[in-house]
């Protein structure tokens, strides 16, 4: 920048969701003064704000991605040195539900961005958020080399979303990077999050209630992180002297069987006695095995993981049990 | 008689939760549609979801989107709906000069795509669109009735007026059983808390309990036509309980100032709006709308209805339902998500 300011702004695009509020918190704490945009400013409660304590100094708007003039007014209006755009439909599952949806709020929104920030002079840095989906089934953990196999209308849509950022860095010369995240959890995830549901669920039945555990395939390997420590890995990634692509991901994999073993087993209670399965909630199409290999990022960006898979699902509970 | 079953979309909001009270009491089976989102406002039919476990209310929430036609078409094949009211739209007008391509996308497009899924779908459905009084903008005769010509004055209301000719336009063509509600403004304790006459009854609530000081507003000379919406969505049924599809006006016949409203809300209260209201020009629009008022004759003549809450009882109404939510938030009892 010809002009260094003293206090940097960021600006994040979907500041109410998990990432969103972690990000805005992490960056109010680096000193950045911090704008937020969601769909819905004048209705939304931004519950996580609230839950992190943070909503008054996040100063918000209303803006849709798929909406270019709201795009690009937003941008415009915020002159923010760093973009992290988090916003669109995030649930695998819901994307067989609303595939039209979930391409228009991910790919078209990740192009309008693209496209305000080429028209600019001094485009901000940004930060798009790519996901694990986009490789389908990882026979060994995958890096930024790895090949992509979509596996659902979501998946294809971080894809083309992933290749179009790369193609604006290449084309136009933007700071431009894309963060390939593994699942992350928090407390702050939408209840219809299957690690949530299998948190309040356990929860509930520990406190005497006498329902059944109704989930899928229990024999899909993830591999899970903290969310707290990937937004950090987002912000390290616009510091570097280039932009470019990042694995985020733990390296560890576990099956959902061992996530809903080790979430009733700290509760002192037995999983086989209040699980069922149901066909119903199966997927049209499911990855069985995803797991990432996070050298790169570990080596560049000195990300590193500190909360592991049986701290995570302890830190769940507990929250959870605040709630209930 | 076979249950009915109907499709709300924009049950989340005020008169979708209020429609669906009203349907669930009449034996309906309520379907709604809800859009995702990360902090989702879903209290409004909260109750209604407990009573479903508790008493076995019919309710049932699907996922889909109006910017989605095929979450449209698999939803109404899986509710079957025969009759479908639709409450969904980006319904805040200031904001629509922020976003008007995405309001344009939902509360105009968002009709045709619900319409269109309809005639595929169910088209024997009933269908009501909501409309608004918006569309009268700069109001070409008062007071305004359904052959008032239209001159909308915002982003919003030019996607309501979309939304009002093809309602009319798949009825004329297709035969649908599709009608429309030119509703004016209606207000509850279940109105969004940016919208003016909310925002004012929540102030006074807390200026009252020694927990702000300033209100904030735009224009206070804005003339409204307010009714009470518990009573507007009984008029958007009795439009499909009738033989003939058409369309309706829906309002009071009284208009009020907001600087009244204030007046009344603040009195109710014990409070003196000139020692607490200030004016922000951020809550101007680029374009108003000056003077609105309805003539809802038609709605009483064919459909027997009449609004009994009047504009003074309205805003006490909404001054009380804050004063006693604040209390209960106070005391801890309900906490805000």
């Amino acid at each position: 920048m010809a002009f260094p300011k003293k206090t940097k702004k960021a600006l994040i695009i979907g500041v109410s969701g998990q990432d969103g509020a972690y990000l805005a918190k992490l960056l109010l704490e680096k000193g950045y003064e911090v704008h937020g945009t969601s769909r819905d400013h004048e209705v939304s409660s931004f519950a996580n704000l609230v839950k992190l304590g943070i909503r008054d100094r996040v100063k918000t708007t209303s803006m849709v991605t798929s909406d270019f003039r709201s795009v690009l007014t937003a941008l415009h209006r915020a002159e923010a040195d760093e973009v992290y755009n988090l916003a669109g439909q995030t649930s695998v599952g819901m994307s067989f539900d609303y595939p039209v949806e979930t391409f228009d709020s991910i790919l078209i929104g990740t192009m309008n961005l693209l496209e305000c920030l080429r028209l600019f002079k001094h485009p901000s840095r940004f930060y798009n958020a790519g996901s694990s989906e986009v490789f389908g089934n990882t026979k060994k953990p995958a890096t930024e080399t790895t090949p992509f196999y979509p596996r659902s209308p979501y998946a294809a849509a971080k894809a083309a979303a992933q290749y179009a950022v790369t193609n604006y860095r290449e084309a136009y010369g933007l700071f431009a990077c894309t963060g390939i995240l593994f699942n992350h959890e928090s407390p702050l995830r939408p209840a219809r999050f299957v690690t949530q549901k299998i948190v309040s669920t356990a929860v509930r039945i520990a406190n005497g209630s006498k329902e059944k555990l109704t989930l899928g395939r229990l024999d899909i390997r993830r591999d899970w992180g903290w969310a707290p420590e990937y937004v950090d890995a987002m912000w390290r990634m616009l510091q570097q002297k280039k932009p470019d692509d990042y694995v985020v991901a733990t390296g560890e994999e576990h099956s959902l069987q061992q996530f809903v073993a080790e979430t009733f087993r700290q509760l002192g209670l037995d999983w086989r006695k209040h699980v069922a399965s149901d066909r119903k909630l199966f997927r049209p199409s499911d990855i069985e095995q995803s797991c990432g290999n996070a050298s790169k990022a570990r080596r560049k960006l000195g990300f590193k993981t500190k909360i592991g898979f049986k701290k995570i699902i302890s830190a769940l509970i507990k929250q959870d049990q605040i709630h209930q | 008689m076979n249950t009915k079953r109907a499709l709300i979309t924009g049950i989340t909001g005020q008169d979708g939760s209020y429609l669906a009270e009203l349907l669930l009491s009449k034996g309906y089976e309520v379907h709604g549609i809800i859009r995702r989102s990360s902090s989702f406002n879903t209290e409004r039919i909260d109750p209604l979801y407990k009573d479903r476990h508790e008493k076995g209310a019919k309710i049932t929430l699907h996922h889909g989107d109006l910017s989605d036609p095929s979450s449209l078409i698999k939803i109404l094949g899986e509710a079957q709906p025969d009759e479908i009211y639709n409450l969904a739209a980006q319904s805040h007008v200031r904001v629509s000069f922020d976003i008007p391509e995405f309001t344009g996308d939902v509360t105009g497009i968002g009709t045709l795509r619900l319409l269109d899924a309809m005639r595929q779908v169910t088209p024997k459905a009933r269908f009501y669109q909501a409309s608004s009084s918006e569309m009268y903008g700069l109001v070409q005769e008062v007071p305004q009735k359904e052959t008032t010509p239209f001159y909308p004055r915002s982003p919003y209301a030019v996607a309501k007026l979309y939304s009002h000719w093809i309602t009319v336009n798949y009825r004329e063509s297709y035969g649908l059983h599709a009608s429309s509600g030119i509703l004016f403004n209606h207000e509850s304790p279940r109105r969004g808390e940016t919208f003016v006459t909310r925002k004012i009854t929540r102030a006074v609530a807390r200026i009252k309990a020694g927990l702000q000081e300033k209100l904030f507003l735009g224009n206070l000379e804005s003339k409204r036509d307010w009714g009470y919406a518990p009573e507007y969505v009984e008029a958007m049924w009795r439009m499909l309980q009738q033989d003939k599809p058409d369309d309706y006006v829906v309002a009071t016949g009284e208009t009020h100032t907001v600087q009244e409203f204030l007046e009344v809300a603040f009195a109710r209260a014990g409070l003196d709006p000139q020692k607490h209201v200030s004016f922000d020009e951020r809550y101007l629009r680029p374009a108003e709308v000056d003077l609105l008022i309805g003539d809802a004759s038609k709605a009483k003549k064919r459909l027997g209805w009449e609004p009994k809450v009047k504009f003074k009882q309205l805003a006490e109404i909404m001054v009380d339902a804050d004063i006693e939510q604040l209390k209960k938030e106070m005391e801890g009892r309900h906490i805000r998500n």
